[in-house]
This record gives C-alpha cells, structure tokens and sequence, in this order.
C-alpha cells in the first residue's frame, strides 16, 4: 500500500466529462501506462433516527482496490470514527435500518478507468450522483513508498506534470496533520468523504 | 643518443628536401609533356613559357635547400654496421628475398607491441587490482587475510551491532539460518528494508525491498525503484569490497546504504527533480563518496 493522493480535475466550459476522461487517458498512454481494468469507489450514507439524540451520518464505502473490505465512517459532527470490516458488514447496516435510514438520492460513486505506469497507480473517476455527472476525480498513488512526508514532493511533480500546469496542487485536507505517519486504506477513503461532500454540497457540476 | 636524435631529424628534412625537389621536377616534365593548354588563351606562347620558367625558379629553389640540408647533416665517421642484414642485399636466389618484407613486419609489429604494452601499463596502474591479494604483499600476513572467510560470529555481530549503534534511524537485526554464517535485516526508516547475506565477514548479497514487503534473499521486490536500488546495491557491494579490510568494507557499505532515507523526498542533484522523465523513478543512486542522490540516467 503506496500513498494516494485524490485531485479535483475542473472539466472546462463547454466540455463533457467524457471528453476530459479522453483526454487524461491520452496523456497517460503518451508516458508509457497501460491499462489495467477498471475501478470503483461507492459511498453510501445513513443518517441515525432523531430520537437517538444529535443526528449522526454513518458513510459506508466500498473500494474495488480493497474489494473484500467494507469501510465505515460515523460522522457525529465533531469527530470522525472509522472501522473496517469485511463485506457482511452491509448486511449488518441493512438490519439497523430502524435505527440509521439510508438517504438514496445522495449515493455518489466515482469509477473509470485504472491505469498502471512503473511504480504509480492512476486512476481516472467520473463522478455521478444519482447518475447526473458531477465531476472528475483524479487518484494517483504512488506504491513503494508508505509515509506521505516523504513522497508528497514526488507526487506533486507527477500530478503537476500530467494534470498541467492550470491545476493547483495542494496537499489533500486530510494528509496535512499526518504527513509523518504511514498511510493506510483508509486514509484514502478519507480522501474520498472530503470530495465527495463537496459533490453533494454543490448542485450541478463542481468545477473548482 | 641525445645525437642521433638531432640525426634523425637532420636526415628526415634532409629526406623532405629531396621529395620536394623530386615532385618540382616531375610538375615541370608534367607541363612540358601536356604543352600548350586552352586558358593560355591568344598568345599562349609567351603565358606558357613564364609558367615553365616560374616552374624552373622552383626547381631552383628546391635544390638550394636541398643543398643546405645535406651540407649540414654530418658526415658518417664508418661505414654503418647493419650486423647480418648486410648479407641480405647480396643474397639473389628469389625465394630467399621475400625474407626482407617479413623483416619489416615483425619489426612494425614489435613496435606495436611495444606501444599497446605501454599503454596497457600506464591504465592499470591506475587500477590497482584491489579485489586479489597480490597487493597486500607479505606471505605472513596472507596467513590472517584468508580468515576473513571464516571469522568467529561473535566477532562479526561485534562490527554489526557496533554499525547498528551507530544509526538511530536504522535498524539491524541478525540472524543465522545457514550455519554460522549471519544474515543482516536492515530496516532504514519508512524507506525501505535490506537483507545482506555474510560470508564471514564479507558481503555476498543483498536484497532491498519496500517496507512492507516480505524479506527473503532470493525474490525481488514488486516495486521498480527497489529493482534499481538492490541493482545499485550490488554494484555498491563490488565497490567497497576489500578482503583485506573487511570491516571497513561492511562500515562503508552501511553508511552508503544508510544515504537511502531521503530515497523519495530528495530531488537529482543533477536535473533537480524527483522523477526521472523517462523511467519515471525518483533519483536510486547514490554517489559513492559524496552520498548526493542521482537518477541513474544523470549519474554520468
């Protein structure tokens, strides 16, 4: 498990999502990658009954990286928990489902292709909610390495160099407090909650 | 010797006036046979013989050296010796005389030889053979040398443990699953983790993999930039062998392999970035002396 880093790919005036997908995926076979099937990151979130005091959202990911693992995050508004389990924890939620209520129309996923380039790992996400295009998630990892101090010079030239220079790099929301401690799946799906809240705070496309 | 060099010289202009005056002569005989040409134009008479006479001052002038240069070589006090090959001029059966050219060539060859053979000494005296004992001179101490081979292990953990103490962000641990002979886990930072297979005390393999691979001496590591440090690292291993001061050899070996904890934070000191655009590694080399980060391709 290499260190990822999750990058907002604004989509131009005038441009479809399939059209910057195309031409990302141009790039990355210019500079040698070849392709390595396909990828997915669900996000589904449950929020808990109003007689159990404050409300609380429980976010329930899925990751084709990490297929046999269900990851969870309660968000009680004031602090994040996470837990990973194996996939029968989907059941489990199904048969809390007096206590936490699914909210459908705000299951977002991001999928498309999964490219492999030497050491690097890039995949190219659409972002659809509710099947409406939200925007592009651009998720790069780069696998020897395990803490991302070390790495984040490294990952910045990369995804400078392949996103252009119209992109602003920023370190993700997420690593800044824990640039020493070695990375974990699920650091990448917190990478994921901050995107994908974004997505769901903004009607139509995201573009910055 | 000093004198026949000056000679030498004397004879080889003397030589040069001579094919100077010859090639004059020949251009003037070369005029006259072709005799009057097109660009002499109307009165190529008068044309033709200015140029035979310009030809002829040259022909002059050629000579007037050539006197001068012969005038000054010496005059030989004997006959020279040429010991038997006197002989070969007066020898007329013609199967017998091919033997001149035959004398030439092995003398062209020798003179090469003689040639390579100093060139060869001027480069690998620069290149002292350090990896044999020839260097180390004296039988006596051979004797100890060889026990490099086969050292008591306390001795050997002593020097790792003592290297262990040493780096605060590297780890060692020993191991010994083939008889006495240890094996050294290296363990620098977050980086990267190293297996060194000993034979006594010196170096015969290392392995370099990333953190959280499985250690074995045999399989390579799934990632590129470790296929090209364990790739460095052998080299280095070759670099800093030394059989006769195999301590050193390991110490020096650790302190370059140590360099490796900024392997993915330090850009090339060459191009200055971290990822080579070609292989797309980050710089996996390591100067021997100086520790600077390199990628391979900007090493040189």
């Amino acid at each position: 498990m290499g260190v990822t880093v999750l990058q907002q790919y604004p989509v131009p005036e005038n441009k479809t999502g399939t059209y910057v997908i195309e031409l990302l995926t141009k790039r990355i076979l210019a500079l040698g990658a070849s392709q390595q099937g396909q990828f997915l990151v669900d996000c589904e979130s449950y929020l808990s009954h109003p007689q159990m005091g404050t409300t609380k959202t429980v976010h329930i990911f899925h990751n084709s990286e990490q297929p046999a693992s269900v990851f969870s995050i309660l968000d009680t508004g004031s602090k994040n928990i996470h837990v990973i389990a194996d996939g029968l924890f989907d059941l489990l939620m199904m048969k809390l489902s007096q206590h936490y209520t699914s909210k459908k129309q705000t299951k977002i996923e991001s999928k498309g292709p999964r490219f492999e380039l030497g050491d690097f790992c890039i995949k190219l996400g659409s972002v659809t909610m509710n099947q409406s295009f939200k925007g592009i998630l651009v998720e790069v990892e780069y696998r020897p390495c395990v803490t991302p101090n070390a790495v984040w010079g490294l990952l910045r030239e990369f995804l400078q160099g392949f996103l252009g220079p119209s992109v602003l790099v920023q370190a993700p929301q997420h690593l800044v407090t824990r640039m020493n401690e070695i990375y974990t799946p699920i650091d990448t799906i917190y990478q994921y909650l901050e995107h994908f809240s974004a997505y769901r705070k903004i009607t139509g496309m995201r573009t910055a | 010797m000093n004198n026949t060099t000056i000679n030498v010289d004397q004879l080889n202009s003397a030589l040069n006036s001579l094919r100077v005056l010859r090639s004059s002569v020949s251009h003037v005989f070369e005029t006259l046979s072709n005799g009057l040409r097109a660009d002499h134009g109307e009165d190529g008479k008068d044309k033709f013989l200015l140029e035979l006479q310009e030809l002829l001052n040259n022909v002059n002038i050629n000579l007037r050296d050539l006197e001068q240069t012969v005038n000054g070589l010496p005059i030989p006090t004997a006959p020279f010796n040429l010991g038997t090959t006197t002989y070969l001029s007066q020898e007329t059966t013609q199967d017998r005389q091919a033997l001149y050219t035959q004398l030439v060539n092995s003398y062209k060859w020798t003179d090469k030889i003689h040639e390579y053979s100093s060139f060869a000494h001027t480069l690998l005296s620069q290149n002292s053979l350090k990896r044999s004992y020839i260097n180390s001179g004296s039988t006596k101490r051979r004797g100890k040398l060889q026990s490099n081979h086969n050292v008591a292990p306390l001795l050997v953990d002593n020097v790792i443990n003592n290297i262990d103490r040493s780096y605060s962000d590297m780890k060692i641990t020993i191991s010994r699953p083939f008889a006495s002979n240890a094996v050294v886990q290296i363990n620098l930072g977050h980086v990267l983790k190293a297996i060194v297979a000993f034979k006594g005390l010196l170096m015969e393999w290392v392995m370099v993999k990333g953190y959280g691979e499985s250690m074995d001496l045999w399989a390579e590591s799934r990632h590129h930039v470790f296929r090209k440090v364990t790739e460095n690292a052998h080299a280095a291993m070759l670099h800093f062998y030394s059989p006769t001061l195999p301590e050193l050899a390991v110490r020096s070996f650790m302190t370059w392999l140590h360099s490796y904890v900024n392997l993915f934070s330090e850009p090339c000191k060459r191009c200055g970035a971290h990822l080579h655009h070609t292989s797309l590694l980050p710089p996996a080399w390591r100067d021997f002396r100086t520790l600077e980060p390199f990628h391979d391709e900007c090493k040189q």
